[in-house]
């Protein structure tokens, strides 16, 4: 019976998932919960997940949630895996539980916010809130800045220092890329300052080729959806014909 | 070279970490940070951990923040550690993962900040915030809920159902054990309704004595000395000798 992967490609922690298996030629299957549409808050996927959140994982009658727990269970249950995606040294792996740790209340706890605030509120029926969207960028920012002064320090590609990304630089990562949705100019001035996570970032990408920016392919429709729906408030509210997005707030 | 645990006994995940070193023999050097004279944030403790935050330890050369990594390294490193508080079952070991993860975004978030907004803010020299307050009684609310409807649904005596605790316990508890400092009212409104929730703290408590007492003894001192500014507020804003407080909100 194949692994089940519960996922929306919207969704950080999922793309994390799926990524992870296409690279280590896990064999699963991709179920569809629409969080958009509010498939998460089904009676049917409460009985998958309790939590009703993605991802979610069904390994014969095993249920997982929580995405690092699932990335430590993917790499420990299934042969083939590379060490370095989660190393048997103890040491390493400490590491590795310390930034997945620490993930969920900082950058995390920035980013997911900074988007759904800043963007996506209106696709789940919420209004706008720069307020909460200044707040969010704030713990944003100070996580990227730790992330650079604490794990990209030396001249490692990834976190742990090393030339191989682990499941830490994938979910942080994953994490990040939400921002491919924002109104380029915030992304420039969120990314802009930190070029060793703008490295680092290329690199976990380009060690997951050409998986990466499959999974990612939703996310990044999803960004020229927006970017069109900018340029025409522009077009529409600024009065002249103008093209650029300098009159229109989105 | 003996562990060093870097700990203030007032923050509930250095508690969990100096209890399970304890339970277990482990041999430690308590080092004490005390958060409420800001030693977390000198440039010494920055070396010890650059994010600033308890607890932290120094094994060796090894230094290791986030205490459910601790945790994690402690069970693994240290000898004689009995199998039940992270088991080598992958299947166990992932539940652990999955509650602890769950745990950042959702108990955490609720005692922490209610018993801060509600009666240590003036420690502080913070104004109350009731919203703040609020927003955090409804971390508490729906986190205890769910502890109860998942993992303590079968009247199980511990999270992962069998007759000995875990790390997770562990750590859950020792977050829970925060609101012993709140109004008597308050405890009662918050933790009330949940039975099950305090029959699983009371087993843990149990199964780690005399060391969850001793650990918690700062905690209870606290909790001493505010109920008795409670009652002096209250005899004295009541006018007439009453002695109960229930006049007096602090």
């Amino acid at each position: 019976m194949k692994l089940k992967v519960y996922a929306d490609r919207m969704s950080q922690p999922t793309r994390a998932i799926l990524i992870f298996c296409k690279v280590n030629g896990i064999d699963y299957e991709e179920v569809k919960v629409d969080i958009s549409k509010g498939q998460h808050l089904t009676p049917e996927f409460a009985e998958i997940n309790p939590m009703k959140q993605l991802p979610a994982i069904v390994d014969g009658r095993f249920k997982l949630f929580e995405s690092h727990a699932i990335l430590i269970y993917i790499s420990c249950a299934f042969p083939g895996v590379a060490d370095h995606w989660y190393p048997a040294d103890l040491f390493k792996r400490s590491k590795i539980h310390s930034v997945l740790d620490w993930h969920h209340s900082n950058l995390r706890r920035g980013a997911a916010p900074y988007v759904v605030h800043s963007t996506l509120a209106p696709v789940f029926g919420r209004p706008l809130n720069p307020q909460a969207a200044a707040e969010a960028e704030e713990l944003l920012s100070k996580s990227l800045s730790k992330i650079e002064s604490v794990w990209l320090k030396g001249n490692g590609r990834f976190l742990l220092g090393g030339n191989q990304p682990s499941i830490a630089d994938l979910s942080l990562v994953c994490e990040i890329m939400q921002l491919e949705i924002v109104d380029e100019k915030d992304r420039a001035r969120i990314l802009g300052p930190h070029k060793k996570v703008q490295q680092w970032i290329e690199n976990t990408r380009i060690a997951t080729q050409p998986h990466f920016d499959e999974v990612h392919k939703v996310l990044m429709k999803a960004k020229e959806k927006l970017q069109n729906q900018r340029l025409k408030k522009a077009n529409g509210g600024g009065g002249s014909g103008m093209g650029k997005l300098s009159h229109s707030r989105m | 070279m003996r562990l060093k645990v870097y700990a203030d006994r007032m923050s509930q995940p250095s508690r969990a970490v100096l209890i399970f070193c304890k339970v277990n023999g482990i041999d430690y050097e308590e080092i004490k940070v005390d958060l409420s004279k800001n030693q977390h944030l000198t440039p010494q403790f920055a070396e010890i951990n650059p994010m600033q935050q308890l607890p932290a330890i120094v094994d060796g050369r090894f230094k290791l923040f986030e205490s459910h990594s601790i945790l994690i390294y402690l069970a693994s490193v240290f000898p004689g550690v009995a199998d039940h508080w992270y088991p080598a079952d992958v299947f166990k070991r992932s539940k652990i993962h999955s509650v602890l993860d769950w745990h950042h975004n959702n108990l955490r978030r609720g005692p922490v900040a209610y018993v801060l907004h509600t009666t240590l803010a003036p420690t502080r020299g913070l104004p109350l915030n009731p919203q703040a307050a609020a927003e955090a009684e409804k971390f508490i609310s729906s986190s205890l809920s769910k502890i109860e409807s998942i993992w303590l649904k079968g009247n199980e005596r511990f999270l992962l159902g069998g007759n000995n605790p875990s790390i997770a316990d562990l750590s859950l508890v020792c977050e829970i054990t925060q609101l012993e400092v709140l109004d008597e009212k308050d405890r009662n409104r918050l933790l009330g309704p949940h039975k099950k929730v305090q029959q699983w703290i009371e087993n843990t408590r149990n199964a780690t004595q005399p060391h969850f007492d001793e650990v918690h003894n700062i905690l209870m001192r606290v909790k001493e000395r505010l109920q008795n500014q409670r009652l002096k507020g209250a005899n004295i804003e009541g006018g007439s000798s009453t002695k109960k407080p229930s006049v007096s909100r602090m």
